[in-house]
């Protein structure tokens, strides 16, 4: 089961920078003030528990890693655990989660550089920076380590200065506390949901696992450092931010750690830190989408999604249609410049992927108990329950809309996976009827604007009758696609 | 022979717009769940019911682009 090819030449630092490296973007610099907002001053605790309950996960993930020694991580280990529609439903919002990922962390870019530049349009920049980051990855990227390790260095390096910088500033000149709001429980439950987006990437070490020496010892290491790490690093960002500017001015700011900087080190500092997190930023938004593309490759591979995904361009050796497709996407999202929108999706998306990580490590143990595991999950099932326990509670507080559109991409997700796996016949069928009813249904509005029972308000009469024969031609449409999947013949 | 072609021809025709629907229906429902160009203005639908907007266009458009792909892809 070992894959010959990959070198295991990453020893217990460079996998622990994976670790942390996988994690740094702009973005999460950016959601630290919308989240103060939300939690006051109880942000600090909260950024330790939302790393405590990314731990929980991150066990099963070395457990599996070191178990399962392929490289695909939640879709593998979905595959081998469960197979069917579960493993396809892991690979949907793996991409799905790399995919808002990608926007995510260009939102963030756009947002941290706009602290700079502010004249610069938010949305237009983040789709630039994905158009740009898909052509990258189109032709071909030698993404290795060492590239991961060094780009870690300088953001750590950057956010060790301003901690010290701003920490001295912050003990010689302490922000006037403002009244503390009580946000109660459910207030720190919606801010934990939303931070929790802090933590993902660490998983990329479990990912790794096929290049990293002795990985029975050091992933679960890595896994471990790389969470102490992030969480003291997040923690002391966190605990000099608040320290310097109260929580609400924070939420204010379109980079906040930005505006930190220039508060306590000055224009000096406030450049300083927008370099580097437009270098993570940058960085964070390269790996998402080429984690999605691969993860798209993967499917189409395994005859989850049509063959056309997994294509290798001739010349640059890259799956070049999973990666368009998925940059089409990715700029959607990024084109709304909806940062809290995308943060949720993301965060919903991992969610379901942790849930079925936690359950994939329960069913392999019954299935397959002589399984060799180099590493163990501590205090099993509890650590596994516990984990599966947090994501489903944390996923009650997220926003409605992306709950709702949650749901519609697993309907979808079903939808797809059935489509490939059953017979198209009687499903064409069925979408021939949906289209007719589609069709009758827009018929049915275009008479009551033609007639007038319905008026779209401030809107002139050419409008309207624009309008009507928008709707007219959609109507048309409709029951044309109705009719034609009906008369297939199989 | 030549009808099968004629009918290839109008399926992949009719799948691409049907898509291009949904795909816009879909799109249109973000830009009107987020008040963008005023939409939620243009069409009297108050704050409160958007949310009923939302899931219909998401829904029409998921199963308008799902209905043009099938005829896109008839052999």
């Amino acid at each position: 089961m070992d894959e010959p090819h990959l070198k295991r030449d990453l020893g217990l630092v460079r996998t622990t920078m994976l670790g942390i490296g996988g994690t740094l973007s702009a973005a999460n610099f950016v959601i630290i003030g919308e989240a103060a907002g939300m939690a006051g001053y109880a942000i600090v605790p909260i950024v330790v528990i939302c790393g405590l309950l990314s731990l929980l996960t991150m066990f099963s993930y070395a457990e599996l890693g070191t178990a399962i020694p392929l490289a695909g991580g939640e879709y593998t280990f979905a595959k081998v655990a469960y197979g069917g529609f579960t493993c396809f439903l892991t690979g949907w919002f793996e991409w799905l989660s790399n995919m808002f990922y990608a926007a995510l962390s260009a939102i963030g870019f756009a947002y941290v550089v706009s602290y700079l530049l502010p004249q610069i349009n938010l949305a237009l920049t983040a789709v630039i920076v994905v158009i740009v980051f898909s052509i990258v990855n189109l032709r071909g990227t030698k993404e290795t380590a060492t590239a991961e390790t060094i780009i870690t260095v300088i953001v750590l390096a950057i956010l060790t200065i301003f901690i010290i910088g701003a920490g001295s500033f912050a003990s010689g000149n302490p922000a006037t506390p403002q009244s503390a709001s009580l946000i109660g429980p459910l207030g720190i439950f919606a801010a934990t949901a939303y931070l929790f987006e802090l933590y993902l990437g660490a998983e990329a070490v479990a990912a790794a696992q096929a290049e990293v020496k002795n990985p029975g010892r050091t992933i679960p290491l890595a896994i471990i450092l790389s969470a102490v790490v992030l969480i003291a690093l997040y923690t002391s960002v966190v605990v000099v931010a608040v320290n310097i500017v109260p929580p609400q001015v924070l939420s204010e700011q379109s980079s906040p750690i930005a505006f930190v900087a220039q508060q306590a080190l000055g224009p000096a500092g406030a450049i300083l830190i927008t370099v580097g997190l437009a270098i993570a930023g940058l960085a964070a938004t390269n790996e998402a989408i080429l984690a999605q593309s691969r993860v798209l490759y993967a499917m189409s591979r395994d005859g989850y999604l049509p063959k056309s995904l997994c294509k290798i361009h001739t010349r640059f050796c890259t799956p070049h249609v999973a990666i368009i497709v998925g940059a089409i996407f990715t700029v959607i999202f990024a084109a709304t410049g909806l940062v809290n929108f995308v943060v949720y999706a993301v965060n919903f998306g991992f969610i379901i992927g942790f849930s079925i990580v936690n359950l994939s490590v329960i069913k392999l143990r019954k299935i397959a108990p002589h399984l060799k595991r180099p590493f163990k999950t501590p205090l099993y099932p509890l650590t596994p329950i516990a984990g599966i326990s947090a994501s489903i509670f944390l996923a009650l507080f997220i926003e409605p809309s992306v709950l709702i559109l949650g749901i519609e991409l697993i309907i979808v997700a079903l939808l797809v996976y059935y489509i490939r796996m059953v017979g198209h016949h009687r499903i064409r069928i069925a979408f021939g009827g949906i289209s007719l009813g589609l069709g009758a249904f827009v018929a049915f509005v275009t008479y009551l604007l033609g007639t007038n029972s319905i008026v779209l308000q401030g809107v002139s009469q050419g409008v309207t009758t624009l309008v009507f024969y928008v709707l007219l031609f959609v109507s048309i449409i409709q029951i044309l696609a109705g009719v034609l999947n009906m008369i297939v013949t199989d | 022979m030549k009808s099968m072609e004629t009918k290839i021809i109008l399926s992949k025709t009719v799948g691409v717009i049907q898509t291009g629907i949904g795909v816009t229906a879909m799109v249109f429902a973000f830009l009107a769940f987020y008040d963008i160009f005023g939409i939620q203005t243009m069409l009297g639908v108050s704050p409160e019911s958007i949310g009923l907007y939302l899931w219909v266009f998401i829904i029409f458009g998921m199963l308008s682009t799902i209905s043009g792909l099938f005829l896109f892809y008839e052999r």
